[in-house]
């Protein structure tokens, strides 16, 4: 269409209807020429004015050809279409609300698992600039067929990385803590980031106040103690006023405030975002001297991501070997200070410029894997949706076979009324969508605890990517729906069916929605399979027998903020720390421990008459006070567990789980052993005294929930090997409700702390939850998608026979009069229901097995082939199938024999 | 007499009004009478096609229309071209007759 056609049409459109009447006065003026050209030639009046109206053809058709000059046909059509589908849906409301809801679950059910998946794996972060350039740093190495990618690494590899590299134009080190900020009764644990001064290059972000800061602030060995703040938090704790210049204590240092970010500036974090951002070579100070004076020198501590920038043209192939270059450098230089690094030949080391979300790289964990499957679990529910609502189409179709005959003998065309019947799709879709979306925000609380990072935003009604994918799911089920439809409509069943009124059609059509509801049974069979193979997964990791009750204890982090103490001092501290915890009413005991629940801490170890310890598994300490075992409620087997008379300076002991007794002394009794161990800073473990072994701890999963060779645990005393360190404190209250008063410990052993100092407190409960997170997720998602399919099933399953009784109630109540009894008719109604049933179930069961391999891994200690949970699926499916089709059945023994018989 | 209808030859039908209107204005009966005259009876424009054509030509803007007395005292819409409706006939015609002309060709072809 040209401009000028265009601007005609828009001008003859305006003014349509003057056009319309001329048109018609001009066709009137045609025909009286012609009757008068008649006449002239012989023919009487009558015969004129009939052979007149022959030559100019229909009329009404003429000037309707004519119209389509004007304006936009198409357009008006389908704007047509759409107001005859609104009457119709309006015309009947069950069929609308049904077809609405159930689509609204397929719809945002699809729309927030995009939402997530799109925070989690794709969207770019805000105000990066050209985000298709920047890339995270992964290392990875392959030992023995196992391969491990680390994108957290030691700040030293970052400089070398850098230095090695000439791929990219920008780097920067990254790292979150969780540090108080400020000082007194304002004190908070808040998120704070470690960055480069490069960092903020990465992004189109000018600081809305003062400046950011600059590399010489960032230098090597130690950063200048300068701190930028979130808008978020300026607004929040400064209202807004002038900070710039202002301290600010973070973690155990006075920083100096010389920025405000703009407002949706979050870093490249997941979930909340931090509140201070500081030079990246503060934070080891932060932490204390040992990190501060050892950060940039060695590489034994993982700490520090890496984000780079390729040059323009550097492809991430090229980038990836400059990389892999440049690691094989920096590990011949960590193997100079250590020879242990192993050989590059052995663990094939490998860098690579990945995703900057970490959920979108090579190991993208189980939580990003659950949520993809979960992603095509709701794909799976919008394709039962979509069976439901066809089939309840096809229903409405067959119900208004009288009024599409009598279009279609208007001269409706076949092509129109499918037009039609994609409008009336199109509509429901479009209104499904927008009560999803309602629905899917309104379930955002739940989304976002189950699903996203702690801290996350979401809001669908203003996320234009969502609402894209919105739309593109409007026309996916837009024209799945209408599918059913056209698939009478095009094998020209329409026709036959139309002639045959009621009775004949019925064993035609219901093969359309037979096959219909064997696919939607199939799918809900295999949802529900899904289900129950998590939640017996997610039953299976929380009947683990943990080897210790965490239930009712707490943990304490201290955190003395960079009072500086002596060693003898902080060996005070903690004793008076440990006598106030003792003291809080409600505690039962309390002891110190290092190595928090799921961490790892590792010791130099010899064990005279053992060749190598380290090749027989990795061997995990645990310091503690003597009521350690008590608070945690870990069983002494053999010997004796820690008491009072192991202290500081008196004979070293330890006690061993029985799983590194067995591994250490196979063939020996363990207790009186000696093991030398060295924690790092008194030389090797070969020149350390003798640890006695005094006892046997039973195995416990403090490492991992469910790989069995951490168990491999020894625990030795505190005072004795880490006298001047301040410890995590560990409480056991006498309640079984810790989260209640988890407030109350924390404000009175944060009253205990001198200075600045304050406790973070945490029920460690939360800690073994997180550990089984994957398939709570799985059981919890799986199961709500589960019972949404099996709920659209078994309505669609009810609908359909509810509407076969209904159109062979002539049918069954002649029977009836011939002699059938109600039993006959029961069987004959409730078979047909259980018979489609059985055929989704096999088909879904037969879906589910094909799926096993794939779900497996996913799985914990139940088979992807549970025969219990196929049972119970099954089971559950065929009653339902029962319960669906006796309802109806009952209604059509109900009907009155005589009458059918009359109607003969 | 062939029967001028909307298929086959719907772009000669276009040709067929643009040549009539290029003597002068004219109604549609007016139209429909000059190309069976000018014919010698041999086409026939069908009227159903014909006012559907000329609305399009309009919107197109290759014709514009009036109100105007007829002969016989009546008023009646007449049609003129526009500077591009002459030009379209130009382009329209050249290109009819060369491929007339290459259809000939064919049809009057022998083999070898």
């Amino acid at each position: 269409m040209t401009l000028r056609e265009l601007i005609g049409r828009l001008a003859a459109w305006r003014r349509r209807e003057e056009l319309d009447r001329e048109l018609t006065d001009e066709l009137q003026e045609h025909l009286t020429l012609l009757e008068e050209e008649y006449e002239r030639e012989g023919l009487s009046p009558a015969e004129a004015r009939a052979a007149a109206h022959r030559r100019l053809g229909h009329l009404a058709s003429t000037r309707a050809e004519s119209r389509d000059a004007w304006g936009f046909p198409a357009l008006e059509r389908r704007l047509q279409d759409l107001r005859y589908a609104l009457r119709g849906l309006r015309r009947s409301p069950g069929f609308t609300v049904a077809a609405i809801l159930t689509l609204a679950l397929g719809i945002g059910a699809n729309a927030a698992m995009f939402a997530v998946l799109d925070r989690v794996m794709f969207r770019p972060y805000p105000l990066l600039r050209d985000p298709s350039t920047v890339n995270r740093v992964y290392l990875q190495t392959t030992f023995q067929g196992r391969r491990s990618t680390n994108t957290v690494f030691p700040y030293t590899r970052f400089a070398d990385l850098q230095r090695e590299t000439q791929s990219f134009s920008h780097y920067a080190a990254v790292s979150e803590w969780r540090f108080a900020v400020g000082r007194g009764d304002d004190t908070r644990v808040r998120k704070v980031a470690g960055v480069s001064a490069a960092f903020f290059g990465f992004f189109d972000a000018a600081p809305v106040h003062g400046r950011y800061f600059t590399a010489s602030e960032d230098a090597l060995p130690l950063g200048t103690t300068v701190a930028v703040i979130s808008a978020a938090f300026w607004r929040r704790e400064f209202g807004g006023d002038d900070v710039v210049g202002r301290q600010l204590k973070v973690g155990s240092l006075d920083y100096r405030i010389v920025g405000v970010a703009p407002a949706d500036f979050v870093g490249t974090v997941s979930g909340e975002p931090p509140e201070v951002f500081v030079p990246i070579t503060t934070i080891a100070a932060n932490l204390g001297p040992y990190s501060r004076d050892t950060y940039w020198l060695d590489y034994r501590w993982d700490w520090v991501e890496m984000l780079v920038r390729r040059k323009p043209g550097v492809s991430v192939e090229a980038a990836n070997a400059d990389l892999t270059q440049a690691y094989v450098r920096s590990r011949a230089q960590a193997r100079e200070l250590n020879p242990r690094v192993m050989a590059d030949s052995l663990v094939q080391p490998r860098g690579l410029a990945g995703p900057v979300k970490t959920a979108a790289g090579p190991e993208r964990g189980d939580d990003a894997t659950v949520l993809l499957w979960v992603s095509g679990v709701a794909i799976v529910v919008l394709l039962i949706a979509c069976a439901s609502v066809a089939n309840l189409m096809v229903a409405r179709l067959l119900q208004r076979r009288r009024e599409v005959s009598i279009r279609l003998a208007l001269g409706v065309s076949r092509r129109r009324l499918l037009a039609q019947f994609i409008a009336e799709s199109l509509l429901l879709s479009a209104l499904g969508l927008a009560a999803g979306l309602v629905f899917a925000q309104w379930s955002g609380t739940l989304i976002r605890a189950l699903l996203l990072p702690e801290g996350s935003a979401f809001n669908l009604a203003q996320d234009a990517r969502t609402f894209a994918v919105g739309i593109a799911l409007v026309l996916l089920t837009t024209l799945l729906t209408a599918l059913g439809p056209m698939v009478i409509a095009g094998r020209g069943e329409l026709g036959a069916m139309l002639r045959g009124g009621g009775r004949d059609g019925a064993a035609r059509r219901s093969r359309v929605r037979s096959a219909l509801l064997v696919f939607q049974v199939a799918l809900s069979v295999v949802l529900l399979i899904g289900a129950g193979l998590f939640v017996r997964s997610f039953g299976a990791a929380r009947a683990l027998p943990l080897g210790y009750d965490a239930g009712p204890v707490v943990e304490a982090v201290l955190d003395a903020r960079g009072e500086s103490l002596g060693d003898e001092q902080q060996a005070q501290l903690q004793r008076q720390m440990l006598e106030a915890a003792e003291a809080i009413p409600g505690v039962e005991a309390a002891t110190t421990m290092n190595t928090r629940l799921f961490r790892s801490n590792t010791a130099d170890l010899w064990v005279p008459g053992v060749d190598s310890v380290a090749s027989l598994g990795r061997f995990n300490f645990q310091l503690g006070s003597p009521s350690y075992f008590q608070v945690m409620r870990i069983a002494i087997i053999r010997g004796r567990g820690f008491d009072a008379s192991d202290r500081q300076g008196s004979v070293r002991v330890a006690i061993v789980s029985e799983a590194m007794a067995e591994r250490l002394w196979p063939d020996r009794e363990a207790l009186g052993q000696c093991l030398h161990v060295s924690l790092g800073d008194g030389g090797p473990a070969i020149g350390a005294p003798c640890t006695t072994v005094v006892g046997i701890a039973g195995n416990t999963r403090q490492q991992a929930l469910v790989d069995d060779d951490p168990m491999l645990t020894y625990y030795l005393v505190a005072e004795q090997f880490a006298p001047g360190a301040l410890l995590p404190i560990a409480l056991r209250l006498r309640t079984s409700d810790p989260t209640a008063h988890v407030e109350r410990i924390r404000a009175a052993l944060t009253r205990a702390m001198p200075g600045d100092g304050l406790a973070v407190v945490r029920p460690m409960q939360e800690m073994v939850d997180n550990q089984s997170s994957a398939w709570r997720l799985g059981a919890t998602l799986f199961t709500m998608f589960g019972g949404l399919a099996l709920l659209v099933a078994s309505v669609g399953l009810y609908g359909v026979i509810s509407y076969d009784v209904t159109t062979r109630a002539h049918e069954l109540g002649l029977r009836r009069a011939l002699g059938a009894q109600a039993g006959d008719v029961l069987r004959l109604v409730v078979g047909q229901g259980l018979r489609v049933t059985a055929l989704g179930v096999i088909v879904g069961a037969l879906l589910a097995l094909g799926a096993s391999r794939w779900v497996e891994p996913l799985l914990f200690r139940v088979r992807a082939t549970d025969p219990v949970t196929y049972a119970a699926v099954l089971g559950t499916m065929l009653a339902v199938a029962l319960v669906a089709s006796l309802v109806p059945a009952r209604r059509a023994l109900g009907a009155d024999p005589m009458q059918a018989l009359r109607g003969e | 007499m062939t029967d001028l209808t909307a298929g086959l030859l719907a772009g000669t039908l276009d040709l067929l009004i643009l040549k009539t209107l290029s003597f002068g204005a004219l109604h549609g009966y007016g139209i429909a009478q000059n190309i069976r005259r000018f014919s010698g009876d041999a086409l026939r424009v069908e009227e159903g096609s014909l006012y559907p054509a000329l609305q399009r030509m309009q919107v197109k803007g290759w014709v514009r229309s009036q109100l105007q007395r007829t002969p016989t005292g009546r008023t009646g819409r007449y049609y003129e071209l526009t500077d591009d409706g002459r030009t379209q006939l130009g382009h329209e015609s050249e290109s009819f007759l060369r491929s007339a002309a290459a259809t000939t060709r064919v049809l009057r072809s022998t083999a070898g």
